[in-house]
């Protein structure tokens, strides 16, 4: 359990994967203006695994959204892997999204007509991929996050963490370059939040980069690297270099980690 | 799109029965559209669907008899020969009524080409060789069935006494009295009895060609190949037109049903379409944060959608096809003498059209489906509720809470709320129009008079002068009043139309006309028209029309409008006294006759007949009313479709509603509502919307139906005048089993979630 002791050289800006420069995000509904986002700037290398953290409200889910292409942003540019991005029209977005972002949101969003084995299949197959491509790919996810019998099953029956262990399945089911997870423990009790960041901490630990957005400061502990944010600002954005973990919660990891 | 695919098969999956729901009212509308066109074209023009059930003859002669016709098979696009059958000439004698007959002889074995219809009573059978079958208008023109006994007089003197036996529709020729004399089948022996001199018989040929536009191309070849023998030539294009009648009341009728039924399908499946995809956002905006574009998704929706409407459409012309030949048997053969199946192209035209319209419809709702953000998936604001004034008087009406929680929550979200209340609104509106409609159609058949038919009989002096005739019928104690009458055609002073007048009555006794807007003719000069004819020459009730009659210039007043169904509706009536003071040689009069309430037309008539010895021509007065018989069945059909478009929008409401509910309900059942107070209260939600919208309806229903039918009446030239306001005990009716038959519905989905665990409820 230790982490990297010497950070890495800082990349150069064609090697990252996500750059995002002055991003801010006003809502102007009937009330008055609000600033949700205001003038965030980042750059994500492939790979890297980054938490942000910060209190209701302080823009995380804008910011979230305004990467996957979900809201467009007030000002600011994203590039995503050497192109800019924050211009393109809905269609072009859903494409992008469709390959190579995955998105797992707190309330898990699966489609509740359709099985656990066609929930997953869905982003293959809209990829293009034939029924028997789709169907191994998600025979492969399932037997991964430990749900091969649940294939049938209707959302509806699974539990919670269950649930969100699917939306993270379908999330992955196209390789996507980026994962963005808003509180996807947000609404499970401790055990169940821990089997999904294991299985989250497990395909970081195969190359995938993830944005979690967390108030767990255990989930935190994690990642490689921890943006704060607050009213809309980053007030803090650190490398993980010594994780300080609560005894507690480290045993806990690394009971499920096993 | 696989994706696309499979997601709409598990949304159709997930709600069989709104699916089958909305297939019904696709395929019961095309069905109502279909059956109705084809009754329409069956009782407007008979001679394309006689000729197709007795696969008749195009081309009839009559021949010198003995004529050998086997040459004209050898004629290019013959396919088949039908008889020679002999025929003569003879009297059909009831009593003291003759009527000219032309007898046919046919064998028991009923020909391939040019069959009978056999509509009553048997065919031509060797064990009864006195028998003979009557063509089928001919048989009520005369008053005969089957088991009627008559006499029959040749020409030369024999007479024969037969029985009828049959009654039987052809496509031979047209209906009496448009065509004369009528027809009889009898077999070969017993015509031999009536007219033994072999020459004083014709010989009767038909002749079926492959192609009907070649119809006078080979009649010309006929004619020539068979030299000098045919004495003459009839074909099939005489017979349709003889046989076309255009029945505006029953086109009026059924045009506004087949509108209505059309509106109706479109309502059902934008509202469906829209309340599904309201209920859907949510999913729908996942489907766009898994990278589903926004035309991927409106293709999708619509998609599913034409789907639906494309079996439903199917369906529709399967069950016209196995309920055409049904219905067939159910309209009597009078009003409608021959159903075909429409030709499979029209079929197909309206199938598309109908499917066309679904994806009209859904395209709306499929539009904004692609246009709904993808955060809807993520955040989900609940409309803030507030108590509304109505809930609130409720409230202190001391209501129970479930039902006023439940009549809150309806109002929450105003579009859905909105799309319930017109969608059910609309059917209701256009189920009062029916019953509008149908408590028309009763008035005309209780009250002919209304619409210009105040005569049942008319009476022609025939042998009589016309004194002792005036005697006889002013005379009879079963007639209330007989009003000397002339119909006369009158010249326009542009001297290019030509139209019917009728002298009826006098202006000291008018005949009893419905007057719809002015008043009666009082004095010469003055007349009535109808709206047809107003509408003909640009007049308004009060303008002066001159005309000539019989060369005879003479200066109308219309002093009043009247409802007439006959003449197209373009008459124009006045006194008998303004002929003679303008100097107009009266044509000969007849008498039309007002029966004493409670005397049937054919005693009536018998009686006429017997006090005068048979030597009064007494005629029954078509009516129009009779026909509308069919109106009844069809219009139960609409109702029934516009109660599947109201089942709809109640489908949707508490699909939607149950969604909004959801978390409240659990949140209720956690504080201590019982499930029947929570059930209640979900039932009263689509109730309340309901109650408001079948209140909406049937009021704008009541209020617009007897304008819509005016309005109608007057674009077909009967005028207005006619519309009745629906029945009471019929609204009531409608109105109570709308609201019972909403609630009903409400209840079934609201079962399902009453039964779901409250901790799943409390969640997300
Ligand atoms: N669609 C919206 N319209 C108006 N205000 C919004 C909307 N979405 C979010 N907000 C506001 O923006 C701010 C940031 O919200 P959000 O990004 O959800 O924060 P977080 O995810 O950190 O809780 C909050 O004040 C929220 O109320
Ligand atoms: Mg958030």
């Amino acid at each position: 359990m230790i982490a990297r002791a010497v950070p890495q050289p800082a990349p150069s800006a064609d090697e990252m994967l996500l750059k995002i420069v002055g991003l801010s995000k006003v809502y102007k509904g009937g009330g008055p203006p609000v600033h949700a986002v205001r003038g965030v700037s980042l750059s994500l290398e492939p790979g890297q695994f980054v938490a942000v953290m910060g209190p209701s409200g302080s823009g995380k889910s804008s910011l979230l959204h305004m990467l996957g292409g979900l809201e467009p942003p007030t000002t600011g540019q994203i590039w995503f892997d050497g192109a800019r991005v924050d211009g393109l029209s809905q269609a072009r977005w859903a494409m992008l999204r469709r390959r190579n972002i995955g998105f797992v949101f707190q309330f898990f969003n699966l489609v509740s007509n359709m099985t656990v084995a066609d929930n997953v299949e869905l982003p293959a197959l809209m990829s293009g991929a034939t029924r028997r491509q789709a169907k191994e790919r998600r025979i492969e996810l399932l037997a991964e996050l430990g749900l091969s019998d649940k294939a049938s099953a209707s959302p509806a029956r699974l539990s919670g963490g269950e649930q969100q262990r699917v939306a993270l399945a379908r999330a992955l089911a196209n390789r996507p370059s980026l994962l963005l997870a808003d509180e996807p423990t947000g609404n499970l009790d401790s055990l169940n939040s821990a089997d999904v960041l294991r299985v989250l901490c497990r395909v970081h630990g195969q190359g995938q980069t993830i944005i979690l957005v967390t108030h767990d400061a255990r989930a935190a502990s994690m990642a490689d690297r921890v943006v704060n944010l607050f009213d809309g600002m980053i007030i803090d954005d650190m490398d993980v270099v010594t994780p300080i973990r609560p005894s507690v919660a480290a045993a806990g990891v690394l009971r499920l980690g096993e | 799109m696989r994706a696309a695919l499979r997601w709409i098969r598990s949304d159709l999956r997930a709600r069989p029965f709104q699916v089958a729901v909305e297939m019904l009212v696709v395929g019961g509308v095309l069905t109502a559209l279909l059956l109705s066109v084809t009754v329409l074209e069956g009782a407007t023009n008979p001679w394309a669907g006689l000729f197709a059930q007795s696969r008749g003859a195009q081309i009839w002669m009559r021949l010198a008899p003995g004529t050998k016709v086997s040459g004209l098979r050898q004629i290019g696009g013959v396919t088949a020969i039908a008889g020679p059958y002999s025929t003569t000439a003879a009297t059909i004698v009831q009593g003291p009524l003759q009527s000219a007959v032309e007898l046919r002889a046919m064998t028991p074995a009923m020909p391939q080409i040019g069959r009978l219809l056999v509509r009553q009573g048997s065919w031509l059978a060797p064990s009864a060789p006195g028998g003979v079958v009557l063509e089928a208008s001919f048989a009520q023109a005369i008053h005969c069935r089957v088991g009627s006994e008559l006499v029959i007089n040749g020409i030369d003197g024999p007479t024969a006494k037969v029985r009828v036996i049959g009654i039987a529709a052809t496509s031979d020729q047209g209906f009496y009295p448009d065509q004369t004399p009528g027809l009889a089948w009898v077999q070969l022996p017993l015509l031999r009895r009536i007219e033994p001199i072999a020459r004083h018989t014709e010989e009767v040929v038909g002749i079926r060609i492959a192609n009907s536009a070649d119809t006078s191309f080979v009649a010309q070849q006929a004619v020539a190949e068979l030299t000098g023998a045919v004495r003459s030539v009839s074909t099939w294009t005489q017979v349709e037109q003889s046989m076309a009648r255009g029945d505006p009341l029953l086109g009026l009728l059924l045009a506004l049903f087949g509108l209505v039924a059309l509106g109706g399908a479109v309502l059902v499946i934008a509202s469906a379409t829209g309340g599904r995809v309201l209920v859907q956002l949510e999913e729908l905006a996942t489907l766009k944060t898994l990278g589903f574009t926004p035309g991927q998704i409106t293709a999708m929706v619509v998609a599913e959608h034409a789907g639906v409407g494309l079996a439903g459409a199917s369906l529709g012309v399967v069950a016209t096809r196995y309920l055409t030949v049904p219905l067939l048997h159910g309209i009597p053969a009078s009003i409608v003498p021959a159903v075909v199946p429409l030709p499979a192209t029209w079929i197909v035209l309206m199938a598309c059209s109908a499917e066309f319209l679904v994806v009209l419809a859904a395209a709306f709702p499929g539009w904004r489906a692609g246009r709904v953000s993808a955060v809807v998936a993520v955040r989900r604001p609940l409309p803030a509720g507030h108590l509304s004034q109505l809930a609130r008087v409720v409230m202190l009406s001391r209501f129970p809470p479930a039902i006023v929680l439940g009549a809150r929550a309806a109002f929450i979200r105003r579009l859905p709320a909105a799309l319930t209340i017109g969608g059910l609104a609309m059917s209701m509106a256009v189920i009062t129009i029916g019953l509008g409609v149908a408590s028309t159609v009763d008035d005309v058949q209780r009250h002919p008079a209304n619409i210009g038919l105040a005569a049942a009989l008319t009476v022609s002096p025939g042998e009589l002068s016309q004194a002792q005739a005036g005697a006889i019928v002013s005379g009879d104690r079963q007639v209330l009043s007989a009003y000397p009458s002339v119909q006369v055609n009158a010249l326009l002073a542009t001297g290019t139309t030509t139209i019917t007048t009728l002298g009826l009555g006098t202006s000291a006794r008018p005949y009893p006309f419905h007057v719809a807007q002015g008043s009666l003719y009082h004095a010469p000069g003055q007349a009535v028209a109808s709206q047809g004819l107003l509408d003909l020459l640009h007049l308004k009730v009060g303008e002066l029309v001159p005309m000539q009659i019989n060369g005879v210039p003479v200066i109308f007043r219309i002093v009043g409008r009247i409802v007439e169904p006959e003449y197209s509706g373009q008459v124009l009536a006045y006194g008998l006294d303004t002929l003679s003071q303008a100097g107009v040689v009266s044509p000969p009069v007849y008498y039309s006759l007002v029966l004493r309430p409670g005397v049937t037309v054919s005693a009536a008539r018998r009686h006429l007949l017997a006090v005068s010895g048979g030597r009064l021509d007494v005629t029954e007065v078509n009516d129009p009313a009779s026909q509308l018989g069919i109106i009844r069945p069809m219009l139960a059909g609409l109702i029934a479709v516009l109660a599947l478009v109201g089942l709809v929008s109640v489908l949707t409401a508490s699909s939607v509603g149950i969604r909004d509910q959801l978390r409240d309900v659990g949140a209720l059942r956690a504080i201590g509502l019982t499930p029947r107070q929570v059930m209640v209260s979900m039932v009263s939600s689509t109730t309340a919307l309901a109650v408001i919208a079948i209140a909406t309806g049937a009021t704008a229903g009541f209020m617009v139906s007897t304008r819509l039918i005016n309005l109608g009446a007057q674009v077909y030239g009967i005028g207005s005048g006619i519309g009745r306001p629906p029945s009471a005990p019929a609204m009531a009716a409608a109105i109570l089993i709308a609201a019972a038959g909403a609630t009903l519905t409400a209840i079934l989905p609201a079962r399902r979630v009453v039964a779901t665990p409250v901790a799943t409820m409390l969640g997300p």
